[in-house]
């Protein structure tokens, strides 16, 4: 039936069918958002309302103050940041080997780093704790940041790799007679020639370890150690769970990760449509 | 391309490019062997150990597979596996037909794109466990938004978190809507790249639509489709996230998954030696279906694009 909407005869139906993605998409971060700009009280009365109707951010005030958001969220951008730069970085020198340099059967190892690196995370996670325990690294970012960066190595890998192909060797050549090295041409000619794939594979693994949450929630418990949604989820009110004060923290622990894809959306679509699958 | 002859008289030039080209492979490889590899040893090792964390001052003798005839008949364990096979039965399925429905309807010439590009990566960009938290929200039993319509339209409010049936219904309703932004994000690039001009001879011939759907568009698809269903399946192994959130695995154990029951298990308990069995089983049934994934997806990098 779906199909009946394909060539919609008339513009009415298109902006139905393009109405009901972005409700689908959009509703329950709005749902949250009204809700966390209503009163204790509004929320206790039945039947509910939708619009909040005293709207005010008594419960974004609650939220700094009853947990230390700041900390959770400075810990989520830090480890964010630097496993992001450590993975585009290790991606892309061994993108530029698969693609380039004339090594043994380039599918073999890109096969066996995507079958690695995908190792899941739930039997990784067993094994990663007592390894952090003996390193003491247990509630450290690093205890998430290598994780971290294999956890995005084979998206970023698969899209620097789409990249790269689309490079005329020609180029590279001309850099390397004009007295550049191999790594040289990389970095000179390369690397700013494919800036978007750089900058795609980099958005992805931010936005993956911005949202992880098992190895966060076992490697990094401590309070002062939490990620966003760690902190985030393990918030208990001393009687029931604060549904307006949860409201206004997902709200605030989502707002950057929309931002960034609401100013690079159609990278991100790009990155995940011919990286993650068969482009 | 690379014969056995061409291997065999590199150019020195070549071969220097190949001890640079292993060179720069090395850092992925340290990474991985320090975060995967040596883990995943360690991993094995443990899991034919009594290592319980609880216990520091014991010795962690080698006890053989005697963890393993222990998972075989932990009936734990065996409904953990059956509700998480029920998660990918429902979920895999339902994520890549709601992903589809999805696609088609934002697969259209919008004069304004960004509010439909944004609708179908919002939930992709959201952390699932704050998916989780919105459900559970929605499912609330007195100011849950599903209870008031389901009492608006005259039915009777539902104890959705706390009955074992509800709650996994509940469950497999966040998990689709969660992840079928993804499936649908692929299956949109793979409906732009049907050629149009395959739609318009179809009308030229008077195909009905619903015929177009079934004979262009879901042939065509099908790739995509496969791809979809794999990765799906690969992650829904997995599922912890949205289950932690919405019940912690209750009522009892009734919504708890594979996942949960490993966690629960080593980081609750602290029993390294069994929670390493469980881990170990669980990354074999994974191995099988990445393997399935690769298997669609290989090509060869250095090929080039034409």
């Amino acid at each position: 039936m779906a199909a009946m909407m394909k060539f919609p005869s008339s513009r009415k139906m298109t902006l139905i069918a393009g109405a009901i993605v972005a409700i689908n998409g959009f509703f329950p971060a709005l749902w949250i958002l009204f809700t966390s700009l209503k009163t204790e009280s509004e929320l206790m009365r039945l039947p509910i309302t939708i619009w909040p109707a005293a709207p005010t951010l008594g419960n974004y005030a609650r939220v700094f103050t009853d947990q230390p958001i700041f900390l959770f969220m400075w810990n989520s951008f830090v480890v964010a940041v630097l496993s992001t730069i450590l993975c585009v970085t290790v991606s892309a020198l061994a993108a530029y080997a698969l693609v380039r340099l004339r090594i043994p059967a380039p599918n073999v190892i890109l096969s066996v780093l995507l079958a690695v690196a995908m190792f899941p995370l739930i039997s990784l996670m067993v094994p990663l704790f007592s390894v952090m325990r003996d390193l003491s690294l247990l509630n450290t970012w690093w205890a998430l940041i290598f994780p971290y960066a294999v956890l995005s190595m084979p998206v970023c890998t698969l899209v620097l790799i789409s990249f790269f192909q689309d490079i005329p060797r020609d180029l590279e050549n001309a850099a390397m007679i004009d007295g550049c090295s191999r790594l040289g041409a990389l970095w000179h000619v390369v690397i700013p020639l494919t800036a978007p794939g750089v900058f795609t594979a980099g958005i992805l693994a931010f936005v993956n370890a911005w949202d992880e949450f098992l190895l966060a929630l076992t490697l990094a418990p401590r309070v002062a150690s939490r990620t966003l949604p760690v902190g985030i989820t393990l918030y208990q009110g001393e009687f029931s769970f604060p549904w307006p004060i949860i409201s206004a923290a997902l709200i605030i622990a989502i707002v950057p990760i929309c931002i960034i894809i609401a100013i690079f959306q159609e990278r991100v679509v790009g990155g995940l449509t011919s990286g993650g699958v068969k482009g | 391309m690379t014969g056995p002859f061409m291997t065999a008289k590199l150019s020195s030039l070549e071969r220097s490019e190949r001890r640079l080209g292993i060179a720069l492979l090395m850092p992925a490889f340290a990474l991985l062997g320090g975060v995967v590899l040596y883990p995943i040893a360690a991993l094995i090792r443990m899991s034919f150990s009594e290592n319980k964390l609880t216990e520091p001052w014991m010795a962690k003798p080698w006890i053989g597979f005697e963890n393993y005839w222990k998972a075989l008949g932990d009936h734990r364990l065996w409904e953990a596996s059956w509700h998480t096979a029920l998660y990918i039965i429902v979920t895999v399925p339902g994520a890549v037909a709601l992903g589809l429905g999805l696609a088609l309807l934002a697969n259209q010439p919008f004069k304004v794109k960004w509010p439909v590009r944004l609708g179908l990566l919002l939930p992709w960009a959201l952390p699932l466990v704050f998916a989780g938290l919105i459900f559970r929200w929605f499912f609330e039993y007195q100011q849950g938004l599903v209870n008031n319509l389901l009492i608006w339209i005259g039915l009777s409010p539902v104890n959705w978190l706390t009955q074992e049936g509800p709650a996994f219904f509940a469950i497999c309703v966040a998990i689709i809507w969660k992840t079928s932004s993804f499936a649908a994000l692929v299956l949109l690039a793979g409906l732009q790249t049907i050629p149009k001009s395959l739609y318009e001879a179809a009308e030229v011939d008077g195909a009905s639509k619903w015929n177009q759907f079934r004979e262009i568009t879901l042939p065509m698809l099908k790739p995509a489709i496969i791809v979809a269903l794999i990765f799906r399946t690969i992650t829904a192994i997995q599922t912890f996230d949205i289950p932690k959130a919405m019940t912690d695995g209750g009522p009892g154990n009734a919504t708890e998954t594979l996942a949960m029951y490993i966690h629960k298990t080593t980081i609750d308990s602290l029993d390294f030696g069994y929670g390493s069995t469980l881990a170990v089983l669980m990354f074999i049934v994974s191995a099988i279906l990445t393997s399935i994934y690769l298997r669609h997806t290989r090509r060869d990098p250095s090929a080039g694009r034409h």
